[in-house]
């Protein structure tokens, strides 16, 4: 088993992590620019004219960053409700089952080994030994929460945003709503980061972002990153 | 030559006849009940004369309805002076709304979006003046170009003691300008960003910028000691029974 491929991910996963990777760039980089204002830029005013100039002006970029976000909604709605039972209830029971003992050493610990290395961990009076994990990694489960729940936060708000085209409401709701959906996008993104560079830069997690291509782990990397969950399916 | 569209208004030649206000609204399809321009009223003097006053979007040198605009959806055009909207920008968050000292934005009922005067930009393509100067039966309104020498407009400006009507709190350096003596001047309000802006621009954005630096900034550590510090997991009970077996 330890030298087998083990299957992690099923292809409407690895199309669906990809889907949202991709629009949540787009969304990311038309968002910023979409915002000018002196006051509230978040990387300057280089950034909205550049983006404008290469679609042609400010209506096209709202435009398009409309038409990726509902795209973006339309069909993470289509996949919880066609891949519910196969991928997308597995998905949230997982990142909501925590073993607070467990999962508390295991941010403690693997903090201090990926900022300072396992000397330092030692020298710290620590057990060295990293605490086993189930599918995800208490890690993954604390940037998976935020994601959901700021994505369907994001996705709420542009709806509200967007409706205001149609529909006469208050403009204060469309104001929070702009400054939640900033926040919210502020928030993942920074967890993103984290994510990023831990699933495709950091030591020995090649296999993991492999898996995102091809859906299947070494049983010795399940092994070592996933014990939990790699004895759960070992029989 | 360098544009600066702008108004001069004898108000004292204004009567209140309102052919401004309503040729405003079909020049551009101004919904009744809403306005782009107006006419205010003073009663002045002991007789208790009424004296009127039209007015419009003053196309201000620094709008502060600019300033509260979170997209640039609301901008001051460098070409001709003008403030304007481009309408597919706006997501009617209505910010802008209450910037205005003057009230000279609303929120169209049927476009959705927020409107406001433009100088008759549709008109002015055609060589016609904006709908309110053309109409106007007194020639109370002067429309042009003040920095062409040789405009009406500038002529007047040098001929006649001018004034703005401005907020003392917020000047926003409008470009209408009133030939002397001209009431009501106490009538623009504070010009007013809505909640929402101060709290992004005073408590968010630090925020998520120091949310998005610090996890950067975690992420370069990590990066770091990566590449820096040559680091293997002690090797388990499991594995050491492995070596010592081989050995």
């Amino acid at each position: 088993m330890v030298k087998m491929m083990i299957k992690r991910h099923t292809k409407v996963s690895i199309f669906m992590h990809w889907f949202n990777a991709v629009c949540w760039f787009f969304l990311l980089f038309t968002g910023i620019g979409l915002i000018r204002n002196g006051d509230l830029e978040p990387i300057g005013v280089w950034w909205p004219d550049l983006i404008r100039g290469i679609f042609a002006g400010g209506g096209n970029l709202l435009l398009a960053h409309v038409i990726c976000g509902f795209t973006w909604i339309a069909v993470f709605i289509v996949f919880a409700i066609v891949r519910l039972r196969k991928e997308a209830s597995f998905f949230i029971r997982e990142i909501f089952t925590f073993s607070p003992v467990n999962d508390i050493q295991w941010i403690i610990k693997k903090g201090i080994q990926m900022t300072m290395g396992y000397k330092v961990l030692e020298r710290l009076g620590f057990e060295p030994r990293i605490p086993e994990q189930g599918f995800y990694n208490v890690g993954q489960k604390l940037f998976a929460i935020p994601a959901i729940l700021g994505g369907i936060v994001i996705a709420a708000t542009g709806i509200v945003m967007y409706s205001s085209k149609f529909i006469m409401m208050d403009t204060v709701i469309v104001q929070w709503s702009i400054l939640i959906h900033f926040v919210m996008a502020g928030v993942v993104f920074a967890g993103l980061l984290i994510h990023i560079y831990m699933a495709s830069i950091a030591a020995g997690e090649l296999p993991a972002l492999i898996s995102m291509f091809t859906g299947t782990v070494p049983g010795e990397y399940a092994e070592h990153h996933h014990k939990l969950w790699y004895d759960r399916i070992k029989e | 030559m360098k544009t600066q569209y702008a108004m001069v208004i004898d108000s004292a030649k204004c009567f209140d006849c309102k052919a401004c206000v309503i040729a405003c609204q079909i020049a551009n399809g101004v919904p009744p009940g809403s306005y782009r321009n107006w006419i205010k009223d003073a009663t002045v003097g002991d007789w208790g004369k009424v004296h009127f006053q039209p007015g419009n979007c003053m196309h201000c040198e620094s709008p502060t309805c600019v300033q509260a605009c979170p997209t640039g959806a609301t901008y001051r055009d460098e070409k001709d002076g003008t403030v304007k909207v481009n309408s597919g920008l706006c997501i009617n968050c209505g910010s802008c709304i209450p910037a205005c000292p003057y009230g000279a934005r609303y929120r169209h009922p049927e476009k959705k979006v927020v409107d406001k005067c433009n100088f008759c930009e549709e008109r002015r393509s055609r060589e016609e003046p904006p709908a309110c100067v053309q109409v106007c039966p007194t020639q109370a309104r002067t429309f042009g170009n003040i920095l062409d020498p040789t405009s009406e407009i500038t002529r007047l400006l040098k001929n006649n003691k001018t004034v703005k009507v401005v907020n003392p709190t917020t000047d926003t350096k409008p470009n209408i300008s009133y030939i002397s003596e001209t009431e009501p001047m106490d009538w623009p309000v504070e010009a007013r960003l809505p909640a929402y802006f101060q709290v992004w621009r005073n408590i968010a954005d630090p925020l998520v910028k120091g949310l998005v630096g610090m996890t950067g900034l975690g992420v370069l550590v990590m990066l770091g000691k990566q590449l820096l510090i040559d680091d293997r997991p002690p090797a388990s009970e499991h594995e050491k029974e492995k070596e010592t077996h081989h050995g």
